[in-house]
């Protein structure tokens, strides 16, 4: 493994070295800035983190619908998957040779792409972060990021499952649980995601005058637990120890087994198909037994949906992804002060999931 | 000059038979009480559902084990069979969603690329004597890669039991759940315990872990014996995959390293030498047991993952030092 990403890495080195070279050759005479004069329309190169994926797809319709209605030109690439750095390094600096009105960027490696961005700076092209952006890009280099605001989209989820169990929470004899299965305690987007679910979730149960302040408990992973045990309703964290399915499964079993278990949340594919597996043998899932949901999409939680084991998921929105980068990169190329946009997350459900605004959004 | 030698080997050969089967009991003793201790530890432990969580978890830990089992005796080690397991479900899968092949044929698919990387692995190892180590962690990265190639790095999802060409997963979970994959799981290791140990195969693969260059001189044709074991660990990689498939329905390419940690500690918590010439399937599925039961029932008693890894870690070195002292007690 470490191998590989090294040898990466290295063809990523000498890719770029190569790069500069020619770029300090050629690029010495290059004084156009901002392009886009000629046509009228502003030249909007976008590079993505994949180009085949259903996601990808739909950050791209997204894009071009705005590039359409703001008279932009889009010039959409991606590497051919997520690990190809060095092809991405590359499609960055062919994009950036091309002197855009503006760059939209969502990095596979932030430090393979400093160069690049650096070159960028220096012509003076704007670049607008989308999707994860450049996380740790030096300041000021990015002007703007048009993601998902993974906290406020765990939101999303404790507000449909709290309509799902609101009657049962508040009229329950004796303490309830709500457990949570979460990939990992160290990846952002899922943090925020756990987390926001687990404010939000708190902030409801607390506002329901049958309940009160103070009645939540959180237990389980240290990150998130809030110090109660007791309380009328416990929500309860696992991580499993390792991020393989067979771990994975387990903890979710284990929540599963827990009688007085009301409902369950996956805070992204990997933890609701982890549910999925462990209702196999459990059979607990259902409208009328443990509610169950989840993020993101993929075959098996599409299907969980459909036969009524999962009330519903959150998706982000990648066709907004696309939308607000492209606005954003029109607006910086203007030289219009920009500032990040939050692309919003979409609940989907049996009924919903086939909508012309939801479809785009799933994958399988 | 026959009769002699069997005559020199016939007491060793009984005392080592005698340490395998002291180690076999303690460690099935071990299993027994892990399995009591989380029992009484959590209720919900104790049901028919988390029986077969651990048999679940099983499957496709102890198709690698078994096949690795032999390539340990030769004295070697395999360390693709994780990758192998994920690249060649992966390969079923794609076979089936993207080019439309039925399931069961790309269950002939899976099988027959997992023979293949084993015998490249065996020919790598036996013909161009290329230490194992190095030559299976060269294949450990090819099928990572592969897999992700076939797929354009995207998941696979395998029909699921409700769908038409879900009938493949009753071979490890029967409609009315009961778990079908434990049955297939010991038919397969009896027939490779006793392909080990009573036929000419099985104990020239024993005979040449011990002593290759005795062997060779015997007149036994190492080099296709040795080449075997690595096709029989290829082999039962290839049904690992297909355990994962209709265990976890969906695979991800670029997953699968470090299933085969797992596995070679199961062949080793079994009893099985890394030094090659001494080793069993019965052992083998011991050790695999235990260790599966102890990741299902670590999360029952409420621990957090690090002190999950932390117990996993130490029941590890333990079930090791055990097995060394014994063999030291050997010679």
């Amino acid at each position: 493994m470490f191998q590989s990403a090294k040898k990466w890495k290295r063809l990523a080195v000498g890719a770029l070295a190569a790069m500069f070279a020619v770029g300090a050759l050629s690029g010495c005479g290059g004084g156009s800035s901002s392009g886009g004069s000629a046509g009228g329309n502003v030249k909007i190169e976008m590079v993505a983190k994949g180009f085949q994926h259903d996601f990808w797809k739909a950050v791209r319709m997204g894009a071009e619908q705005a590039g359409k209605e703001l008279g932009a030109d889009i010039n959409f690439v991606g590497p051919d998957s997520e690990s190809a750095v060095a092809q991405q390094v590359e499609m960055i600096k062919n994009a950036v040779n091309k002197h855009p009105a503006a760059l939209c960027l969502a990095a596979l490696d932030t430090k393979a792409t400093l160069d690049v961005i650096g070159q960028a700076q220096q012509a003076k092209i704007p670049i607008i972060g989308f999707d994860s952006g450049v996380p740790g890009a030096p300041a000021g280099a990015i002007v703007a990021n048009a993601a998902t605001d993974n906290y406020a989209a765990g939101g999303i989820a404790a507000e449909n499952m709290m309509k799902a169990i609101k009657g049962k929470v508040t009229q329950a004899q004796g303490a309830v649980r709500i457990g949570i299965v979460a990939q990992d305690s160290n990846s952002e987007s899922i943090g925020q995601r756990t987390k926001g679910f687990v404010d939000k979730m708190i902030q409801l149960l607390e506002a329901e005058p049958a309940l009160g302040t103070g009645s939540v408990a959180v237990v389980g992973h240290d990150k998130y637990a809030n110090g109660k045990t007791d309380g009328k309703v416990i929500i309860e964290v696992r991580i499993p120890s390792e991020v393989s399915d067979n771990a994975g499964k387990t903890e979710a079993a284990t929540l599963l087994n827990k009688p007085d278990l009301m409902a369950i949340y996956g805070s992204n594919e990997f933890s609701a198909k982890c549910i999925i597996n462990a209702n196999e043998t459990l059979q607990k899932l259902g409208p009328d037994k443990v509610i169950a949901v989840g993020f993101d999409s993929g075959a098996l939680q599409i299907n969980a949906i459909k036969t009524g084991l999962f009330i519903g998921s959150v998706t982000q929105d990648p066709v907004q992804i696309g939308y607000q980068a492209v606005k954003l990169a029109v607006a910086a190329a203007k030289g219009e002060k920009v500032e990040d946009v939050d692309t919003g997350a979409l609940w989907y459900d049996a009924k919903n999931m086939d909508d012309a605004k939801i479809k785009p959004c799933l994958y399988q | 000059m026959e009769k002699g030698t069997q005559q020199a080997a016939r007491p060793a050969w009984k005392k080592l038979l005698q340490s395998v089967g002291m180690q076999k009991l303690i460690v099935f003793l071990a299993l027994i009480a892990i399995y009591v201790f989380f029992s009484i530890a959590s209720e919900p432990f104790r049901s028919k559902e988390t029986l077969v969580s651990i048999f679940d978890a099983s499957y496709y830990i102890g198709f690698m084990a078994i096949g690795v089992t032999f390539v340990i005796i030769t004295g070697g080690i395999d360390l693709s069979i994780g990758t192998l397991t994920i690249c060649t479900a992966l390969i079923g899968g794609t076979l089936h969603d993207t080019y439309g092949w039925p399931i069961g044929l790309c269950l002939l698919a899976v099988l027959a690329v997992g023979l293949f990387f084993g015998l490249l692995n065996g020919l790598m190892v036996s013909v161009l004597r290329l230490p194992s180590f190095i030559a299976t962690l060269g294949t450990m990265m090819v099928t990572r890669g592969l897999g992700s190639i076939i797929t354009k790095t995207q998941s696979v999802t395998y029909p699921l039991a409700s769908d038409v060409d879900g009938w493949y997963r009753t071979f490890f979970r029967s409609p009315d759940n009961f778990p079908t994959g434990i049955v297939l799981l010991l038919v397969l290791a009896v027939i490779m315990a006793i392909v080990l140990n009573k036929t000419r195969p099985g104990r020239y693969i024993l005979s040449l872990g011990s002593n290759r260059e005795a062997t060779r001189l015997s007149g036994v044709n190492v080099v296709k014996w040795e080449c075997l074991a690595y096709v029989i660990s290829g082999g039962f990689a290839a049904l690992a995959g297909i355990a994962y498939a209709a265990t976890y329905s969906t695979l991800m390419p670029g997953t699968g390293n470090g299933f085969e940690l797992d596995a070679i500690a199961g062949v080793v918590i079994g009893g099985t030498s890394l030094a090659g010439g001494v080793g069993s399937v019965a052992g083998t599925l011991l050790g695999v047991f235990i260790m599966s039961t102890l990741k299902v029932g670590l999360p029952f008693i409420d621990l957090q993952p690090h002190y999950q890894l932390f117990i996993t870690g130490l029941v590890l070195i333990a079930a090791v030092y055990i097995d060394v002292r014994n063999s030291r007690k050997r010679t």
